[in-house]
């Protein structure tokens, strides 16, 4: 290429840096940079200059609400990234529809040491044929649970339940023979943060749990548990 | 940027406050209204929280990468609204800094001092080169929209933008000197 044919292409370089080269040429551009090195080198040195622009406007202070608005937005996906790192984890050692939930062999030990992680639970009542009460003791996320079984009948209760995201309900599972299953009620918190839902059979049941599911409720669990409280058989 | 990767909320509140300033300038200087700009900020940047580090700190420093995505995120808006009107104006008092130097930590005095200098490069161009960059950069506007803008000659435009460019990173080059 003569020079002023690359007076031309660096003419190009000087529009591609400050986007305005025609769209129709960007391609052509791109291919001539990818063996031009004086091309290059006049994009790397123009660089900074277009760089520069935007520290010259008029400095305005964006509002307080959109730092708010945007950082809401942010701890959203990370809470909800925490949970599905948890997820992961949590599936680990759990399948669901027949096969074994290894963990909770042993969870209900687990929650009893690890007080500062997910609460402790606390049993009471226990003769047979009358009521039997488990409660976990707030964690991390503030919530505290509750089941209370008479026959073989449970309630569960939850206490410190944060406003659930449009869309989401809570789902209950419970763990029986090493198996997962889901409580068909689904439910919501109310205004002061309380939930409840009923546990038809509570007949060998050694842990119930929930997580937040999709409205409609899930199949299998999509989320990690907000809640897990281990029942003594 | 790897709190991105790590989704670290707390780094990125860092990382807001440090160019969430100079990004919501850009956007309002390009769009020109605040609810707009507002809109823009918070889609730039959530693109950015969401973007899982594909920053590429070979090409360029972590602020001009966060503004080029406010610029062209800007640029998209403006191009999207009927009858294209960005808000353009050439008078100088346009891009003073308003606050007051005391206030600045290192760091902003810094950029406080590029932007002396490229306020006094725009202010040294020859208005008719001032003028196709400012389209360009802030108007989003193509070499041959330019042209046909200020009914110039093709030709003409590319010479200005690249005349004007060229004086002002002799000038910033000046000033690192």
């Amino acid at each position: 290429m003569n020079a002023n044919g690359h007076d031309r292409r660096l003419e190009e370089v000087a529009a591609y840096a400050i986007g305005a080269l025609d769209p129709g040429q960007v391609a052509e551009l791109e291919r001539h940079l990818a063996g031009c090195e004086r091309c290059q080198e006049e994009l790397r040195w123009l660089a900074p200059a277009v760089g520069a622009l935007p520290e010259a406007v008029e400095r305005q202070a964006p509002p307080p609400e959109l730092k708010q608005r945007l950082m809401a937005e942010v701890r959203g996906d990370a809470a909800a990234e925490e949970e599905r790192g948890g997820l992961g984890e949590w599936l680990g050692g759990l399948n669901v529809g027949g096969l074994t939930w290894k963990p909770l062999a042993g969870l209900a030990l687990v929650v009893l040491v690890i007080a500062g992680g997910i609460g402790y639970a606390v049993g009471n009542g226990g003769g047979s044929g009358g009521a039997h009460t488990t409660e976990v003791e707030p964690g991390a996320n503030g919530i505290a649970a509750k089941v209370v079984t008479e026959d073989e009948r449970g309630e569960l209760h939850l206490a410190g339940v944060k406003p659930l995201p449009n869309g989401r309900v809570l789902e209950a599972w419970v763990e029986r023979d090493g198996i997962v299953e889901a409580v068909p009620a689904l439910f919501a918190p109310d205004q002061a943060g309380r939930a409840s839902t009923t546990i038809e059979s509570m007949k060998d049941v050694t842990a119930v749990m929930v997580t937040r599911e999709p409205a409609g409720g899930s199949n299998k669990p999509t989320t990690k548990p907000i809640v897990e409280v281990p029942i003594e058989t | 940027m790897p709190w991105i990767g790590r989704k670290d909320a707390e780094a990125f509140e860092v990382f807001y406050d440090r160019h969430g300033g100079a990004a919501y300038s850009l956007a309002y200087r390009i769009l020109g209204e605040r609810g707009a700009a507002e809109d823009c900020i918070q889609e730039a940047f959530i693109s950015i929280w969401r973007s899982g580090g594909r920053f590429d700190p070979t090409r360029g420093s972590v602020r001009s990468w966060t503004l080029s995505i406010v610029r062209n995120r800007a640029i998209d808006v403006l191009r999207g609204r009927a009858g294209k009107a960005p808000k353009l104006t050439f008078d100088d008092e346009e891009v003073l800094e308003s606050r007051p130097s005391g206030e600045l930590t290192e760091e902003e005095a810094m950029r406080h001092e590029t932007a002396t200098e490229v306020r006094g490069a725009l202010s040294h161009l020859p208005d008719e080169q001032s003028k196709v960059i400012q389209l360009a950069y802030f108007g989003g506007f193509s070499q041959s929209e330019i042209a046909a803008m200020l009914n110039l000659p093709l030709g003409t435009v590319k010479g200005r933008m690249r005349l004007g460019l060229e004086k002002i990173r002799g000038e910033l080059a000046e000033g690192l000197a």
